[in-house]
């Protein structure tokens, strides 16, 4: 029996950069807001929505939109499938980590 | 190696998100420790030794020993933990407005709260004659009776909350105090004999974990600029 290797379990959804970050962000807090994600990330409202819709369709992220006072205020937060999704990512690139580090223990 | 830059890249962030979330847990855990220094108050001799000792049931003061008024004890922790709850909730509050990022600081409110009303629910039930907390043969549950175990709960919870080991420890430490200090008589009975400290140094050591942490957090929040 062969071992698979580590890059086929990296989830394309999860895996783009903007995308991941997000989910970093969102896994230390129970929710944080569309203005606070965006400027953490360095991103544009649109660059940041893009990515959103994509997460929330996979289920990945939730968005609530409500007030904070009297300005209207967008909400997210991680899916418990959205922090799986993000811890089963982080194993993978650890694991190719480990291999690289095994197969050119020079680099 | 991509794989490696991304997990660093990762891993910044992470820490940088966490900073922002959970840069204000400092504040609770101080505030909290003060409510359990400031109780020393309650107490007659806090600190100095004594001939005789008359510890009235349910320990309304928070451990087994003589109170100066139970009256004065019951208001002490059943104004005082919602006054810190309240406090926690302002500044919580106040942060998410300011950070963006939202703390599950409800569950802290709703064990801390909720173990102090259950604690009020339990003390009130009639349930015969008062047990005898100061004899061995007594019932096994009067240490539970103290208002230092909803503070307990309530520092559990924030720990779990804040994602902070340190601050389940911290308020499974004053758990673990409390029942120790209202289950045996004497104060500070131990196998094969007794510490000879009184309820004062015990509520600094109890209160002491979250002093530390308190400091280290908020040192941490300066000198990164939160």
């Amino acid at each position: 029996m062969t071992e698979s290797h580590p890059a086929l379990a990296l989830d394309d959804t999860v895996h783009q950069r903007v995308r991941l970050g997000i989910l970093t962000v969102l896994s230390e807090a129970q929710e944080c807001t569309f203005a606070a994600l965006r400027d953490q990330l360095d991103l544009t409202d649109g660059n940041l929505n893009r990515h959103l819709k994509v997460l929330e369709q996979a289920e990945l992220v939730q968005v609530t939109k409500g007030y904070e006072g009297r300005r209207p205020c967008t909400w997210l937060r991680l899916t418990r499938a959205g922090r799986e999704a993000l811890r089963r990512e982080i194993a993978a690139l650890e694991d190719l980590v480990r291999r690289h580090r095994a197969t050119n223990p020079n680099s | 190696m991509d794989a490696e830059q991304t997990l660093v890249e990762v891993r910044r962030l992470r820490a940088q998100a966490r900073a922002r979330a959970h840069g204000g847990a400092w504040l609770p855990a101080a505030a909290i420790a003060a409510l359990l220094l400031a109780s020393i108050a309650l107490y007659r001799w806090p600190f100095g030794q004594t001939s005789s000792i008359v510890a009235e049931y349910p320990f309304w003061a928070g451990v087994a020993d003589e109170q100066r008024s139970p009256m004065l004890s019951y208001l002490f922790w059943f104004l005082g933990t919602p006054l810190v709850v309240g406090l926690t909730a302002a500044w919580y509050r106040r942060r998410e407005r300011v950070s963006g990022m939202r703390v599950a600081w409800p569950l802290f409110a709703a064990a801390g709260l909720g173990v102090l009303v259950l604690l009020a629910v339990l003390a009130a039930a009639p349930s015969g004659p008062q047990p005898d907390a100061l004899s061995a043969a007594g019932p096994w549950w009067p240490g539970f009776l103290t208002p230092l175990l909803p503070v307990a709960a309530g520092v559990v919870a924030l720990g779990v909350a804040e994602r902070s080991r340190a601050l389940v420890a911290a308020g499974v430490w004053i758990a673990l105090m409390a029942v120790w200090l209202c289950q045996w008589w004497p104060l500070g009975t131990i196998p094969g004999g007794m510490l000879s400290l009184r309820p004062g140094h015990y509520l600094v050591v109890m209160a002491l974990p979250l002093l530390v942490f308190a400091a280290v957090r908020y040192a941490r929040g300066r000198t990164a600029g939160d």
